[in-house]
């Protein structure tokens, strides 16, 4: 690993986000539907948390609140990190740009010089063993490499910030349309770049093994409307708490069956 | 002692090296000449000896169908003086002007349209509508509006090819994946960042596509304008040249006219859009149909 990268600065604050109670409904009267009700939630710095639900539990809504691309109906977000970044589960690249470019446009977005803005990329690229295809086009990779470089993109757009703010990455199930084996080596990536950048991740997933394996906590959703059922420090997974966290999921989603 | 992380990163590596696209080989030029270049030149030596073949047969009085080697002789005498290169001109830059005006009046259009709501609204239609109105309707107005001027011409060939250009544009737009403009705030572009990064050359290919068609319409709508609206104060271009050879029963001008506007036709394309085209589409992936 020769990429070296500023890592940023341990802030003396001790929460990167803070949600109090957080709701949101979508629609008015009677067809109203409440996607979030009441959610609490802190991240520290450099925190890898997972978020765990199933489908309907609005995990992506909360990411999108987290993200800025929605608004809560009421409750309180407070960030004290750089901008956060967003990577979906589609990598959304810009077909008409190279790998490198795709990762520039986040620093051009904010206000990078040219040069400072090559280097950078390229850094990030091969942060993510990408150097080699910098100059490839979306449609040149595969579907682990693309998601790789939209984590270099993101990466690009959040730990911009020369003010020292931790920086905070906001992942939507990004390895959810990829192979299993593809998915395995991204998510052993995706801890190696947590361990050098030191970005605090809210991961959100509805696949335990992964919350599991990749997160030092697991916090558990409940459906429609979202609210945190439970959390677990995971940070020495074991065989049971797997058990255990599968038996709530199941719990929650019984719940449902008419 | 491989550990499990030292493992998956070779898995990784393999997994890299398998992904890495192979360079397509490219065939020689000859080879390629062979294959996009000979067809259409033997198809065209087909429709000439169709062509001569009628001829000979004389089941067409020549004053009808002329003989392929007369339309020839009529070519090379009218590029001969120099006369071919004044009416090129004449009708080209008039093209081209009114094609420029055209893009320069039909893009900020088309963006109004696609991105403000009231707007598509209001003249969303209208603007389909005219783009199926053909334009030569408008060359009676224009001649009452305008007289036999070059105003007449160039109104014309703008109602012709701006309704075109703006609804590329608009098909464009409207074929943007919604996920990319997301993305594009999500990495903090504000509106125009957004637009000048993500927007436009998200909807290129459907803004090629409209220039073309908006180059057609504007090539077609002259022609219209030219054949009807001919006075000597505007000079002879294309339209006027198979105007007259019309009026003086000169079937092999008539032919050849058409022909040069044919040429006009399929040299823009060839040399202009073609290439821009490709390349547009090369560049995302998009080769199929190349």
């Amino acid at each position: 690993m020769t990429a070296t990268l500023e890592t940023t600065v341990l802030s003396t604050v001790d929460t990167a986000v803070e949600l109090a109670g957080v709701r949101k409904v979508f629609g008015h009267g009677s067809s109203a539907v409440v996607a979030l009700d009441g959610v609490d939630l802190k991240v520290k710095p450099g925190e890898f948390v997972c978020l765990l639900g199933a489908s309907g539990c609005g995990k992506s809504t909360l990411l999108n609140i987290v993200a800025g691309l929605d608004g809560a109906t009421s409750g309180e977000l407070q960030l004290n990190t750089s901008r956060p970044a967003v990577m979906f589960q589609e990598p959304a690249l810009m077909p008409w740009l190279t790998a490198a470019r795709n990762v520039e446009l986040a620093l051009r977005f904010a206000g990078v010089g040219r040069l400072a803005r090559k280097r950078r990329a390229l850094e990030l690229l091969e942060l993510v063993r990408l150097g080699d295809v910098a100059d490839k086009r979306p449609h040149e990779l595969s579907g682990g490499m693309r998601q790789r470089v939209a984590l270099a993109r993101a990466l690009a757009s959040t730990t911009v910030s020369a003010d020292g703010a931790p920086a905070l990455l906001l992942m939507d199930e990004p390895f959810a349309a990829l192979d299993a084996i593809t998915r395995d080596v991204l998510q052993s990536e995706l801890l190696r770049v947590w361990e050098t950048t030191n970005t605090a991740i809210i991961f959100v997933t509805h696949d335990v093994r992964e919350a599991v394996r990749l997160g030092q906590r697991v916090v558990l959703l409940s459906s429609r409307p979202g609210r945190v059922v439970r959390e677990w420090d995971v940070t020495d997974s074991s065989d049971t708490v797997l058990d255990e966290i599968n038996t709530h999921l199941r719990e929650v989603i019984s719940g449902h069956a008419v | 002692m491989a550990t499990p992380s030292d493992t998956l990163d070779k898995v990784g590596a393999g997994l890299d090296a398998l992904d890495v696209p192979v360079e397509a080989h490219k065939p020689p030029i000859w080879r390629r000449f062979l294959k996009t270049g000979v067809p259409p030149i033997i198809a065209f030596a087909l429709l000439l000896g169709v062509w001569q073949a009628l001829w000979a047969s004389a089941i067409l009085p020549e004053f009808r169908l002329p003989a392929p080697v007369n339309v020839w002789n009529e070519l090379v005498r009218s590029i001969g003086t120099g006369e071919a290169f004044g009416i090129l001109w004449t009708s080209l830059h008039r093209a081209v002007f009114g094609f420029i005006a055209a893009v320069l009046i039909a893009t900020p259009l088309g963006l109004l349209v696609a991105k403000v709501r009231v707007v598509r609204a209001g003249i969303g239609s209208l603007l389909t509508g005219l783009q199926s109105l053909p334009s030569v309707a408008w060359v009676p107005a224009a001649i009452l509006w305008f007289g036999v001027t070059p105003s007449t011409i160039y109104f014309v060939v703008l109602m012709g090819s701006v309704p075109s250009i703006a609804n590329g544009l608009v098909a464009g737009i409207d074929q943007i994946p919604p996920l990319l403009p997301r993305v594009g705030r999500a990495l903090g572009a504000g509106r125009l960042a957004s637009a000048r990064h993500i927007l436009l050359p998200a909807a290129l290919p459907g803004y090629l596509a409209g220039l073309k068609q908006g180059w057609a319409f504007s090539w077609r709508s002259l022609m219209a304008a030219e054949i009807i609206a001919t006075s000597p104060q505007l000079g002879t271009g294309l339209g006027q040249y198979l105007h007259n050879g019309s009026s003086l029963n000169d079937i092999n001008m008539v032919i050849a006219a058409i022909f040069l506007i044919l040429l006009v036709g399929i040299g823009i394309e060839l040399l202009l859009f073609r290439p821009l085209e490709r390349a547009v589409l090369r560049a995302r992936g998009l080769t199929g149909a190349l």
